[in-house]
């Protein structure tokens, strides 16, 4: 089992514009009213990287400067684990599309922004920072293998991590493979210590063996975690966002899972 | 001197292609378009070499001993390419 402190939580999705105003859906306190995802370039990065920075890159910087933010951290001091199913798929599908005409010349921005570790790049670039930084994918258990990753971090090295979940959809005729329903965003800021900051206790275990996932109360919240690989942490921000002790799941590959004891500070 | 009507066709083309925060009309046609001024760097050379070679059918080479004089303005960029321009 492993034992981290959430300190800041950055959220970026479809009718969750923040941290504040989804903390109020998820707990509950406010109606879920779905609307496009928010996205805007982080004022941080130098005006070169902030013309080039696509989808992901917006939600990455957004949902890890919320996050760091509320925590009171500073950027520079943080180390990264970047989890995403697919990464930047418009940028693929861009890139697939020249790929098939002749003379088959790639943008060198579209290049440039193809690799799954871009997020983890631009960031570095926006925060300053040279700390450590994982870039990870694993499909739909790509936010339970970020959680993991991270925590093994805080756990190993006594780390203090910011784990950046993000996906968004495929354009046709890719989004018929592989349906990514919206655009979301999270961030957690993830440590070994409890401080003035900490918002919770959480007591992670890999566990082998299928049990049911826990999933959302309201429906559509629910088509959101079931539909985006990074939403798959909403439960998580749900029981930090209502304040109550929990007991999650949330599944990982080939029949394992991490179960998750929420604890309030 | 003000921007002839190619070297306001060619601003035009860096501002999209680059996705610039400038619009064409403030592209001094004489003013730097690498580092200072424009503030472009390698990888916006790069990607305004393929659309020059997209738009004109002039190949730019990254080994050209002339490159800095190329991109030295707008102006001289277009120069180069009215010269060599194949379309």
């Amino acid at each position: 089992m492993m034992r981290l402190y959430v300190e800041g939580v950055g959220l970026l999705g479809p009718g969750l514009d923040g941290w504040t105003a989804g903390r109020a859906v998820l707990s509950g306190a406010a109606v879920y009213s779905a609307a496009p995802t928010n996205l805007r370039a982080s004022e941080l990065l130098p005006a070169a990287e902030r013309r080039r920075a696509g989808v992901p890159i917006k939600l990455a910087l957004a949902v890890g400067q919320e996050a760091i933010l509320q925590a009171g951290r500073d950027k520079q001091t943080v180390a990264t684990v970047f989890t995403s199913s697919g990464g930047d798929n418009d940028n693929v599908h861009a890139i697939n599309s020249i790929l098939v005409t002749a003379p088959r010349e790639v943008s060198p921005t579209r290049f440039h922004n193809s690799v799954h570790n871009a997020a983890a790049g631009y960031w570095c670039i926006a925060a300053g920072t040279h700390e450590p930084s994982t870039s990870l994918c694993a499909h739909d258990a790509s936010f339970a293998a970020g959680l993991l990753e991270s925590a093994a971090q805080v756990t190993v090295d006594d780390a203090v991590v910011a784990l950046i979940a993000y996906d968004h959809p495929h354009p046709e005729p890719m989004h018929k493979a592989r349906p990514i329903t919206a655009v979301l965003g999270m961030g957690l800021i993830l440590a070994a210590r409890k401080n003035e900051r900490s918002l919770a206790m959480l007591e992670v275990d890999f566990v082998s063996g299928t049990t049911p996932e826990t999933v959302m109360q309201d429906v559509a919240l629910e088509a959101l975690r079931a539909g985006v690989p990074a939403a798959r942490g909403l439960p998580l921000l749900a029981a930090l966002a209502s304040g109550q002790s929990a007991q999650l799941c949330i599944a990982y590959f080939a029949g394992h899972h991490l179960n998750i004891r929420v604890t309030p500070c | 001197m003000a921007a002839s009507l190619a070297e306001k066709e060619l601003a035009q083309l860096i501002v999209t292609s680059l996705n610039l925060e400038v619009s064409a009309d403030e592209i001094e046609p004489d003013a730097p378009l690498y580092g200072e001024g424009l503030g472009l760097d390698s990888i916006d050379i790069l990607e305004l070499s393929l659309a020059v070679s997209k738009t004109y059918g002039l190949q730019l080479k990254s080994d050209d001993e002339d490159n800095s004089k190329i991109f030295s303005s707008l102006r001289s960029l277009n120069q180069h390419i009215q010269t060599h321009r194949a379309k």
